[in-house]
């Protein structure tokens, strides 16, 4: 069964066929739609592993569509970065579980069918973005995801939430354009839009174009990815969205700039027509800067939500300087953080639900004292803190720690103490939320007494908590199972 | 001889597991009280049960979880280790009885005994941690397990303090674990095993930049001028506070990381051929004579007990960067011999305050008929912080200035010689004024009430002792030999 070759095209068509009938199977309650999108998920879960598997056993793999062989056909791929669709799975499935009482009392009745809908659509987007082997494939999820991640954030339908969603629809825009550009370049340049057929022939091809296709393909995922300085649509986005959906988009939309980088990159290596050191020395700095900006903003938030966009900002910082760096190390460190955050921050974001759709309140102050009322919820938000900072043995230390050997072991010592300072100040807003929820006093007295939420809410959040300390205990299985795939990133430029 | 024992990480856990409990019990006086206590004697028996293992030269070791070859948390009771947990735990266990009568009327005594408890297992996992990590991980928990101490009064004094005390101990702890980033990079290893693990192939000004980062880290807590800034202000907090701050925990895990980075990360034989532990020493002679001329004109009590914290916990450093047996001897002795002499003084400056109100020296005249045994046991302290024999200040004084001449620099025995008038200057006009001046009211003998008066007598009887017969039960010199035979490779 796992090596069953079209299980590879299934696994994109389950969630687009199942987003597609959703609003057909839903019933007035909004309870079927819920039912079905779950029942979608757990089959793409199931099918995630089955793949897992196989790239567990035999390395990377590919399925040529219809037996269309490169450069005319569509082909499907699936190396050790696309066991991110692990988490992209997990994740899914949790919001969705999540979703049920959460939708119920956010949306209006009539617009549930259509956010498990948008919800799934995003999946699909994600999932196919992740599994395909053609350039131009990877536009078109990359647009499904955009447009549907857009829909998702303006889904309450309140003003700010459309005003948030409008802002991150022009960002997005012109971020997709620049990649279009990029993508059109390449094909201009090789006439292929297959990534491994385009790695081959790109040698030779003139330099300035190139650079320039490279440049809008950066660009566009940067954005993508919120680096900062093209971060300015994300606080909003994330914090106004419906809880799920920001652990969706914090954990893995974002993410999507970065695997778009990892592919980059792959091409750029692989075909060695391009030196991308000056490339390099940019995304560090920018990622150091990231770090320490994200994590100076998020000191001054008081709501929550707003606390926890900017907190994802510094993580894609510790990403993208880990790339930058380009030495085994930080590769692999970065490679990891990417799955390691989106478990972390779907934690907090999910936990934060929970905490703001139990009181009805946002803000620090108002959240003050809820660590006596909803024990459980900030137990877990506060591992999801600990984890975050990187602190042992929590699922976010490997991924820094490897990341500043990663700056030492390229001899740049500095890069690992703006990591380190970062962690620091990361850590000072983190200590703020977790004073507020233990320490302090409940603001007014007489508030109406607050109980932990429905098992729904709950259980996906715990799960997640659990995740964060086993992902940290373990935290060398998630290292070694990557490492292959750096290691061949970094083989054609020798040494490494 | 190595022992594979759980019980080297069933100390810290079983008073991070009492500290729990302080936090379950709520508001209930007698849970709360019972469950301190307990943390402070179950880890006391712990660590005792382990000592006449280790003084047969046995260390136990146990690891706990390794993410990746040489990167994981463990934990090993060599004889440092063992000395300086045998210490804290001791005191632990006075400071804890003592909180308990000063903190009787006070609010939020649940947060109070909690992050007590809580600071001694971060404590004991500074002593026991086997590599650097373990090290910075819990020396960082213990940062901020001790920051709800400091600003336990909550008033805008209190917070400034705190805040104050989180950034130096923070930036310092962000240094410590760049340094152990930096110390597995040439090492491959963050081991504490071994008698230095970095060796000279990394480079001249790499190993001083690794160095200067791990002590600036480390000192920071060991208060080494110009990085004691918060502890004067961190002054603010409770008493018995202040002596774990000043005597047990916070200071100590500096000191004992100063300690670790000399004789486990670089070793002495590459430190003698880099040649910066001649600076250090400079650094720390300048510490020990500044903080103590500073002291002399401080009036508030427990102000003057923090400058000569900082003048005595250069002692130790000195000590160390000296690399001659004789003054590691002293640094190591010197861990347990300031400490008991030094929360003594703080137990008398809390008692005063608890019974009589005042804070000042100058408000003392008398004083010494009023709570006699208290005085008493100040007298005690003073003279072995000045240096005198039988007191346990002496023990330290000569083995450090033995070392200085072993190792041709007099001009540290000289500075011994300075430090030891500059104390009598400080502290002999306390017992002066106590003792020998008319008191400005009516004496009543009033002594605190026993769960306060009865550690601080128990502390100056140690320092008696520990000057007296030099190896007394339960602190062994002969651990601090050990540990110097190990390091020195004798």
């Amino acid at each position: 069964m796992t090596s069953w070759p079209p299980l590879l095209v299934l696994f994109v068509l389950t969630p687009l066929v199942g987003a597609v009938l959703t609003p057909a199977v839903s019933d007035a309650s909004g309870r079927r739609s819920w039912e079905w999108a779950l029942g979608t998920m757990l089959l793409t879960s199931a099918m995630a592993g089955a793949l897992i598997m196989r790239v567990l056993d035999e390395g990377p793999f590919s399925y040529v569509v219809g037996g269309w062989v490169a450069p005319y056909g569509i082909e499907l791929r699936f190396d050790e970065f696309s066991a991110f669709v692990a988490v992209v799975c997990l994740l899914g499935l949790l919001a969705v579980i999540f979703s049920r009482h959460y939708a119920r009392d956010a949306l209006a009745p009539g617009r549930i069918p259509y956010y498990y809908t948008l919800l799934l659509l995003n999946m699909t987007g994600m999932i196919g973005f992740i599994v395909t082997g053609d350039l131009f494939n990877l536009y078109v999820f990359m647009e499904i995801l955009s447009l549907s991640a857009y829909a998702l954030v303006a889904i309450s339908g309140e003003k700010t939430a459309e005003m948030a969603a409008f802002k991150y629809l022009v960002m997005g825009a012109v971020s997709s354009l620049s990649i279009l550009f990029g993508v059109g370049l390449l094909y201009a340049l090789t006439g292929s839009l297959n990534m491994a057929d385009v790695t081959g022939r790109l040698a030779g091809s003139a330099e300035a174009p190139l650079v320039l296709a490279f440049a809008a393909l950066t660009l566009g995922f940067m954005v993508k990815s919120a680096l900062f300085p093209l971060h300015i649509w994300l606080p909003d986005a994330h914090a106004i969205a419906p809880s799920p959906v920001s652990a969706v988009l914090s954990g893995l939309v974002v993410k999507v700039g970065i695997l778009g980088m990892l592919r980059v990159y792959q091409i750029a290596y692989g075909s060695g027509a391009i030196d991308l050191s000056g490339l390099n020395l940019m995304l560090t700095w920018l990622g150091a800067i990231s770090i320490v900006m994200g994590a100076f903003f998020a000191v001054f938030q008081d709501d929550i939500k707003m606390m926890l966009a900017y907190s994802t900002i510094s993580n894609i910082g510790y990403i993208v300087m880990g790339l930058g760096l380009a030495s085994p190390y930080s590769l692999i460190g970065a490679s990891v953080h990417v799955f390691n955050h989106a478990l972390i921050k779907a934690t907090l974001f999910l936990g934060a639900g929970a905490l703001i759709h139990q009181t009805g309140r946002r803000t620090l102050t108002g959240l003050a004292g809820v660590g006596r009322s909803m024990p459980l919820t900030t137990a877990a938000v506060s591992i999801g803190a600990i984890s975050i900072v990187g602190i042992p043995p929590t699922a976010g230390f490997l991924c820094k720690w490897y990341i500043a050997l990663g700056a030492m072991q390229a001899g740049e010592p500095l890069f690992a103490v703006a990591l380190v300072f970062g962690a620091l100040l990361i850590f000072v807003y983190y200590i703020r939320m977790v004073n507020a929820f233990y320490f302090r006093k409940p603001q007014e007295a007489g508030a109406p007494a607050v109980h932990e939420a429905p098992a729904t809410m709950l259980v996906p959040v715990l799960i997640l908590a659990a995740l964060c300390l086993v992902m940290g205990v373990l935290g060398r299985l998630p290292l070694s199972f990557i490492e292959p795939a750096v290691t061949r990133l970094l083989a054609p430029l020798g040494g490494g | 001889m190595e022992v594979v024992d759980a019980r080297v990480a069933l100390a810290p856990a079983i008073s991070l597991l009492c500290g729990a409990l302080v936090f379950a019990a709520a508001d209930n006086t007698f849970w709360r009280r019972f469950w301190s206590v307990s943390a402070a004697l179950a880890k006391l028996g712990i660590v005792m049960s382990m000592l006449p293992g280790s003084l047969r030269g046995v260390v136990y070791t146990f690891d706990l979880v390794e993410f990746t070859p040489g990167v994981g948390l463990a934990f090993r009771a060599d004889a440092l280790g063992m000395f300086f947990s045998v210490v804290s735990s001791t005191l632990w266990l006075f400071t804890t009885v003592y909180a308990i009568g000063y903190m009787e009327r006070e609010p939020n005594r649940r947060r109070f005994f909690g992050f007590f408890a809580l600071c001694v297992s971060t404590t004991v996992g500074v002593a026991f941690a086997e590599n650097l990590l373990t090290m910075f991980l819990f020396y960082e928990t213990l940062t901020i397990c001790t920051y709800p101490l400091v600003i336990h009064d909550e008033t805008p004094e209190a917070m400034r303090a705190g805040r104050t005390y989180l950034v130096y101990t923070l930036t310092g702890g962000a240094f410590v674990l760049l340094g152990s980033i930096w110390t597995y990079q040439l090492a491959g290893t963050m081991t504490l095993s071994q008698p230095g693990i970095l060796s000279m192939e990394a480079g001249r000004t790499t190993l001083t930049a690794l160095f200067v980062c791990l002590i600036a880290g480390f000192g920071v807590k060991a208060a080494i001028m110009p990085l004691h800034g918060w502890l004067p202000t961190a002054m603010v907090a409770p008493t018995p506070v202040s002596a774990l701050l000043h005597a047990v925990a916070v200071v100590k895990v500096g000191a004992f990381g100063v300690l670790r980075t000399i004789y486990n990360v670089f070793g002495v034989e590459l430190l003698r051929e880099l040649g910066v532990c001649d600076w250090l020493a400079a650094l720390a002679a300048v510490t020990i004579v500044t903080a103590s001329i500073i002291a002399i004109f401080q009036d508030n009590f427990k102000r003057r007990l923090a400058f000569s914290t900082i003048s005595q916990l250069s002692y130790i450093v000195l000590g160390a960067a000296l690399l001659s047996p004789l003054a590691a001897t002293a640094a190591i002795v010197h861990i347990a011999n300031q400490a008991f002499a030094k929360i003594t003084m703080f137990f008398v400056a809390g008692s005063i305050q608890r019974t009589t109100g005042k804070t000042t020296i100058h408000e003392l005249a008398g004083i010494g008929y009023r709570m006699p045994y208290t005085m008493g046991a100040f007298t005690v302290a003073a003279l072995s912080f000045i240096g005198i024999p039988l007191f346990a200040g002496f023990v330290t004084k000569w083995y450090l200035s033995l070392g200085a001449l072993e190792s041709d620099r007099w001009i540290y025995a000289l500075v011994m010689l300075g430090s030891a008038l500059l104390n009598a200057a400080y502290w002999l006009p306390i017992v002066y004024t106590a003792f020998f001046k008319a008191p400005h009211e009516e004496v009543v003998v009033q002594e605190a009430h026993w769960t306060m008066l009865g550690p601080t007598l128990a502390c100056a009887a140690y320092v008696l002792l520990l000057g007296m017969t030099v190896s007394v039960p339960g602190m062994p010199f002969a651990l601090a030999q050990a540990a110097v035979t190990f390091v020195f490779g004798m």
